[in-house]
């Protein structure tokens, strides 16, 4: 019987060599985002004078809508996912049952949000705002959570 | 330099045949229709007519001086390339929205309108 590897050299070899250097060394990288860029606001927006049909049409629809100590709250939110692993092993664990693995993972969820707050008569009252994305991914996941 | 060239091929290959690549398309669907909104008037349009126009909201929230009614449709996109030891994902989602407000009479005060949902795309996470 004619070897396949005799036969099918450049298919067999790269599938085998493949295989196994794949299974030794993996580095990922996933990104998603969801929703739109949020707007720096706090130039344009003024307490006590800036109305709701101005924030409307400036911002657009927000993402949410909250009844909040008798005030109208407005949220608008991008958040920002990014997840990396790198893992090492041997991948005999098929023939040879388990072996050595060492994998790092880690992942970073950053939101930016604006928050608006306009009282029954649609006067904005309060404006709150989180930059999150604006925070390196590796120094901060690496760092310790501030309390 | 000859003696590299067939390992090299060799590594070519299995760089090509061991890479993978797929996409994916996620669409929560309500179909509203934002340029209907011309027909709605702030202060004078109702509840009946709205929902008339734009059909059943997708929320409602109730306010401080009435409720918010929201239409919102998702569209995300989704790409995956694996590159032997490799491999790359992004993600994106976007939505269309609209948020009308009514005082406690039922009437049409205020709405917010984002179309964003097509700048959702295919990409690589970088």
């Amino acid at each position: 019987m004619v070897s396949p590897f005799k036969i099918f050299p450049f298919v067999m070899y790269p599938f085998i060599v493949g295989s196994l250097i794949t299974g030794c060394v993996s580095y990922r990288v996933i990104k998603a985002v969801e929703g739109r860029s949020v707007p720096n606001i706090f130039t344009e927006f003024q307490v006590g004078t800036t109305t709701l049909q101005e924030a409307l049409q400036t911002l657009g629809a927000p993402d949410q809508v909250a009844e909040l100590e008798g005030k109208d709250v407005l949220i608008y939110q991008r958040s920002l996912l990014f997840n990396s692993g790198l893992a090492f092993g041997i991948p005999l664990t098929d023939i040879w049952g388990p072996s050595f693995d060492f994998s790092a993972y880690g992942e970073l969820v950053r939101y930016d949000l604006v928050l608006l707050s306009f009282t029954p008569d649609g006067i904005l009252s309060e404006i709150a705002s989180e930059k999150g994305s604006c925070y390196p991914y590796l120094k901060t996941i690496l760092s310790e959570m501030q309390q | 330099m000859k003696r590299f060239r067939e390992p090299l091929f060799v590594l070519l290959l299995v760089f090509f045949l061991q890479s993978c690549a797929g996409w994916a398309k996620n669409m929560d669907y309500h179909p509203f229709d934002a340029s209907e909104l011309d027909r709605l008037t702030p202060g004078k349009s109702t509840v009946a007519q709205v929902t008339e126009t734009l059909g059943a909201p997708s929320n409602i929230v109730r306010l401080s001086n009435g409720n918010a009614y929201i239409y919102r449709r998702s569209l995300s996109k989704g790409t995956g390339i694996w590159l032997l030891i490799v491999s790359f994902g992004k993600y994106d989602k976007h939505y269309d929205q609209i948020v009308i407000f009514f005082d406690k009479k039922n009437i049409m005060t205020h709405y917010g309108v984002t179309l964003d949902a097509h700048k959702a795309a295919y990409g690589l996470p970088f």
